[in-house]
């Protein structure tokens, strides 16, 4: 047999032993984690991932996560502007729980001495009591992680978004924080070649913490003139809390309303604030009404409905609609 | 009598003269910077006030359990009230010189004795190191560290939504409520009402600057609570009726001016001249 041909041989061999060593430990891993002896499992660990290590270490295997939390509020719970200037360079201590939590599970955490630019972290949310947590039981050779049921459930965004946790549960309706704020795909949890052929697709939920946008069929708007008054109400038909919610942020949609004249003049204006901390904001599927009396004629109403968000001076148009008698 | 004698004469009468008042006077310096590692952002939490209680609890504690006859609980603070006492001495270096041991380590051992008269007695040069330090730094510590600074509160004003701060957004404030009431007084009630509508949007915006510290919806509706809306409520109905009624109308202010306004004012505009003038420096 010609050289070539036993080493072609050679590595047919090796490539059919890899993927089959793979597929026994994909299966096992996926499958039959308890087949898996303890001492074989010590062997890869990865002690310091088990002492509250930082973010980026963690992105090292859970690479989409990672990009995901990065993208999101959470991720400069510490470090965004609007919170240090409006903790007054961080120095309220009433803040400091929920902008950097050491551990959260389900009650008001407590604050952390530790990488605190991380903000709210893979730790923070996933680390509790020595062990980590997450919806899933995985033998995950680097950090055995726990089922812990409470990570599918509103409670568990309800230790830190109490106010709006409160407003969800009150509107009874089933879907949870996580249903709508973190939508799952499948995918793998980690993308670290080649640990990553070992994992079985999962259902992951975004780590972005989406922030709804705001739309015409989310809040309705009826108007009319009626003898000498402009009467508009507003329904939020869509979002099972109140709109803007917010426990300590200040989010706002802004009605504004400019009345003109047949010549298109601008006779009157008004504005009306909807904002939690003014109690204003809109409840869930119940109407807020609004009425205002008109001094002189009045041919068209001009309503624009803009939303700015606790994080931002900007104000996003939702929708703007015309009115006339 | 020569003029040297008369100078001397004043100068003893100004002297009498300053004493009481300067007995009475007080003094109040921003803390030390080393205070600051005792109290969030820094710390977790506010470790300094917690030391105090501490120490608080252990002089208590002595006292509590002679009544009670309970010496071994009287021992037990006795000691702790000691360690904690000169832990607490070595937290800030500009303040060692408060401290007293050997005054803290009198009061164990004439506790230890288990003689009321004794303890009580040699509390007293203990107390007294307590004394002089709340005297001349309990004022600025609180002020320091437990009150905010209104000067850092930004505030958009709803009716130019432009961004201004505190201080500024109050002077706006008060200009639209006096043009609410200065034209109701001149009879001028379309004015009135339209500076009502200004006036209110702004205080309403209000409760969103309290927000800013108070997280808790009834110290929120302390300052611009139901009180409030029922004024506000109030001064509209007399400001579209027909005729308005004077004394209904002021009555309304007086309940803003009584609940909101006073509220407020009563509550943080000391402290919030002390941080000012710090600030200022």
């Amino acid at each position: 047999m010609k050289l070539s041909t036993r080493l072609l041989n050679l590595l047919t061999a090796i490539g059919c032993f890899a993927i089959a060593g793979i597929a026994v430990a994909y299966f096992l891993i996926n499958e039959k984690f308890e087949w898996i002896p303890e001492s074989a499992l010590e062997l890869v660990r990865e002690k310091e991932l088990l002492e509250r290590p930082d973010a980026k270490r963690c992105s090292e295997c859970h690479k989409d996560i990672y990009e995901a939390w990065k993208e999101s509020r959470h991720s400069i719970s510490w470090i965004s502007k609007t919170y240090i200037e409006a903790s007054e360079n961080r120095s309220k201590e009433k803040c400091l729980a929920c902008h950097i939590p050491e551990s959260v599970t389900g009650e008001k955490p407590s604050p952390r001495l530790d990488r605190r630019d991380d903000g709210i972290y893979c730790v923070s949310c996933h680390f509790v009591n020595g062990k980590m947590n997450g919806p899933y039981d995985l033998v995950a050779p680097p950090h055995p992680t726990h089922r812990n049921p409470d990570y599918v459930n509103s409670r568990f965004c309800g230790s830190c978004h109490q106010k709006t946790f409160k407003e969800w549960k009150e509107t009874g309706v089933e879907d949870t924080c996580q249903n709508c704020h973190m939508p799952r795909t499948k995918d793998r949890l980690t993308q670290k070649f080649p640990l990553s052929l070992l994992h079985k697709q999962k259902w992951v939920g975004s780590h972005k913490f989406l922030h709804g946008d705001l739309s015409e069929k989310d809040i309705l708007m009826e108007a009319e003139f009626k003898n000498n008054f402009f009467n508009l109400s507003l329904l939020n038909k869509t979002v099972p809390h109140k709109v803007p919610t917010a426990d300590n942020g200040d989010p706002r949609i802004y009605l504004y309303i400019t009345f003109l004249n047949a010549a298109g003049e601008q006779v009157d204006q008004a504005k009306e604030i909807l904002a939690p901390q003014q109690e204003t904001a809109l409840p869930f599927n119940k109407e807020v009404r609004f009425r205002y009396r008109l001094f002189d004629p009045v041919a068209q109403a001009i309503i624009v409905l803009k939303y700015q968000p606790a994080w931002s001076k900007e104000r996003v148009v939702i929708w703007e609609k015309i009115i006339r008698p | 009598m020569s003029s040297a004698r008369i100078f001397s004469l004043f100068i003893i009468f100004i002297f009498f003269l300053a004493l009481p008042a300067q007995a009475k006077d007080m003094i109040l310096k921003e803390p030390p910077q080393s205070l600051s590692k005792y109290y969030p952002p820094e710390s977790k939490e506010p470790k300094w006030i917690q030391q105090m209680h501490k120490m608080s609890t252990h002089f208590g504690g002595v006292f509590v359990n002679l009544k009670e006859k309970d010496f071994e609980n009287v021992d037990k603070h006795a000691d702790k009230l000691v360690e904690e006492y000169k832990k607490t001495s070595e937290m800030v270096p500009e303040w060692e010189e408060y401290f007293d041991i050997k005054a803290a380590e009198a009061f164990a051992a004439a506790a230890k004795t288990h003689d009321m008269a004794k303890a009580g007695k040699a509390s007293g040069g203990l107390g007294k190191t307590c004394g002089k330090c709340h005297a001349e730094q309990e004022v600025a510590v609180w002020t320091r560290f437990h009150w905010p600074s209104f000067r850092k509160i930004k505030v958009t004003d709803p009716i130019s939504e432009k961004e201004m701060g505190f201080d500024d957004y109050m002077s706006q404030v008060s200009s639209s409520f006096k043009g609410v009431t200065v034209n109701f007084g001149e009879g001028q009630y379309d004015r009135s009402a339209k500076a009502l509508k200004t006036f209110k949007s702004q205080f309403m915006e209000l409760k969103s600057t309290c927000s800013k510290c108070h997280t808790t919806d009834d110290v929120k509706r302390f300052y611009v609570g139901e009180d409030a809306d029922t004024a506000f409520a109030g001064l509209a109905k007399e400001l579209n009726a027909e005729k308005p009624n004077p004394g209904k109308f002021w009555k309304n202010i007086g309940l803003l001016g009584k609940t909101g306004c006073k509220h407020c004012h009563l509550t943080h505009r000391t402290y919030s001249f002390i941080r000012e003038t710090w600030e200022q420096k």
